[in-house]
């Protein structure tokens, strides 16, 4: 028990000094999920809105290999990832394994597929609706897709913030790809994985209050938009 | 002036919800399609309102749409109306605003509809936080603020308390009154057919029965089945 308070003291004297360590670790784990997450939604935007609204041959199977990567480990993303990355593997080229931009491309195969769900499943469900409605409107083709993303807004926040949550707290993806290396690709929740190991609990305290308060504010975000329509 | 249709054949999957081999609208009036749940009159009215494709057949909308404006100048509402996430105000002012009318012109005329229509005390009410009968007003307002050609109301007055039953059909007789619109309203209420409409159509299991004058059609159907229906047998 003990040991439990003294790790908690330490670690909120960590948060308050400004530690340079644990803030440069917190830091880059925002770098990297929020560089993940913007690229997601490039590429997961639009492909859900595109599956949700138009119908083609074979369009059930990629619907379902779609909820199976949406529900993929972040190791076996991870794995992916370091294979294709490693230095015999076809992008070995390039060099950048063990850098936060493998850390970034890992999680953005992570999470790409989920906001591409859950946005299709909101298209899905309201696309047709919304493109007659449009049409009754007298709408043209550019102001029905801007009525249907203005339709949707909730849907895509949702999908975003829940791909930021996915990926800023999973560790496997970015402890295989980032080799967890201190000063360099040492984010939060390897940090805790091996501070843990070492039974270091103080840093290890610190860092899970801050991914809980993360947590706390991303699911706040989403509560509070699904209240308010 | 008229809308004719030929051959209009609608499957779903493979049951067969339409069936008619020919029928003509009249321009300017207001028509009614009559008929029990199933018979279709859902299925025909988006079809004439250029929301969904027949299998077979053809429409003809004579001198009421040239080639460029189908969209622009024909409107549906529907059975199960469906509001943009804003206020009353901005869901009426959307089609104008589309249309590129100015921000002065847009306001006198959505107010002018919102008096109309008393809808004053909800102009600027969230779409989500309106009751059913609330929503199929604005609605309405929403698809007549334009001045479309060709208007298809289905069931648009089904869960609205009397009154303002009273204020939609008035709105729907100025329509076509004032701006000349061709009316087309999907309802069950007889009542509501006698003293709104022109003309009635009467569709059973996807075929029309019978069409002719509404007075005519409720008082003296030729076919057995009408008769059945108007009185509540079927
Ligand atoms: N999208 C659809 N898929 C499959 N069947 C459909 C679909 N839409 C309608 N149907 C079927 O077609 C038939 C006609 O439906 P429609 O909605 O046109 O009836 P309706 O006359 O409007 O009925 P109601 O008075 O209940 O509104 C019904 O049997 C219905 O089950
Ligand atoms: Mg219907």
């Amino acid at each position: 028990m003990e040991y439990i308070l003294k790790g908690l003291t330490e670690a909120f004297s960590l948060l308050l000094s400004m530690d340079k360590e644990v803030y440069g670790i917190i830091f880059l784990s925002l770098y990297v999920s929020i560089s993940a997450t913007v690229l997601s939604t490039l590429i997961a935007v639009p492909s859900g809105i595109l599956l949700g609204t138009i119908d083609f041959k074979g369009k059930k199977l990629v619907v379902r290999i779609l909820y199976t990567f949406m529900s993929m480990p972040p190791v076996i993303a991870g794995l992916i990832i370091f294979l294709l990355l490693s230095r015999r593997g076809p992008l070995g080229f390039l060099g950048i394994l063990f850098t936060p931009t493998a850390m970034i491309i890992a999680q953005t195969c992570l999470v790409t597929p989920i906001i591409t769900g859950i946005v299709y499943n909101g298209t899905k469900e309201k696309g047709k609706l919304i493109g007659s409605l449009a049409k009754t409107l007298g709408a043209n083709k550019l102001q029905a897709l801007l009525m249907l993303i203005c339709e949707l807004r909730v849907n895509l926040l949702t999908g975003v913030i829940t791909g930021l949550g996915r990926a800023i707290s999973e560790v496997g993806a970015v402890m295989i790809v980032g080799g967890n290396i201190k000063g360099h690709t040492r984010v939060m929740t390897t940090t805790i994985a091996m501070l843990q190991g070492m039974g270091e609990y103080s840093t290890a305290i610190a860092i899970g209050l801050v991914l809980l308060l993360l947590a706390f504010t991303i699911n706040s975000i989403i509560y509070h938009f699904q209240q308010v329509e | 002036m008229s809308i004719k249709f030929n051959d209009i054949t609608k499957y779903y999957s493979n049951y067969k919800a339409l069936d008619i081999s020919e029928c003509t609208i009249r321009a300017g009036a207001i028509t009614g399609i009559i008929g029990p749940n199933g018979a279709g009159k859902s299925t025909l009215a988006r079809i004439l309102a250029g929301l969904d494709k027949a299998d077979t057949g053809s429409i003809q909308y004579e001198g009421l749409l040239q080639a460029g404006d189908y969209n622009k100048k024909i409107t549906m509402v529907f059975q199960k109306p469906y509001l943009l996430k804003t206020t009353v105000y901005k869901n009426i002012a959307y089609p104008l605003k589309i249309r590129g009318y100015d921000k002065k012109d847009i306001d006198s005329r959505v107010n002018n509809i919102i008096n109309d229509m008393e809808l004053q005390n909800i102009k600027y009410q969230k779409a989500w936080k309106l009751s059913g009968g609330e929503a199929q007003k604005a609605a309405l307002a929403r698809a007549l603020i334009f001045n479309p050609s060709i208007v298809v109301l289905d069931e648009p007055t089904a869960n609205i308390d009397p009154s303002s039953i009273a204020v939609m059909e008035r709105m729907i007789r100025k329509a076509k009154e004032q701006l000349r619109s061709t009316i087309i309203i999907v309802t069950h209420n007889m009542h509501q057919a006698k003293r709104l409409c022109d003309d009635l159509i009467f569709m059973d299991k996807g075929k029309i029965v019978e069409k002719g004058e509404s007075l005519q059609l409720i008082y003296d159907p030729r076919y057995e089945t009408t008769k059945r229906f108007i009185n509540g047998e079927l």
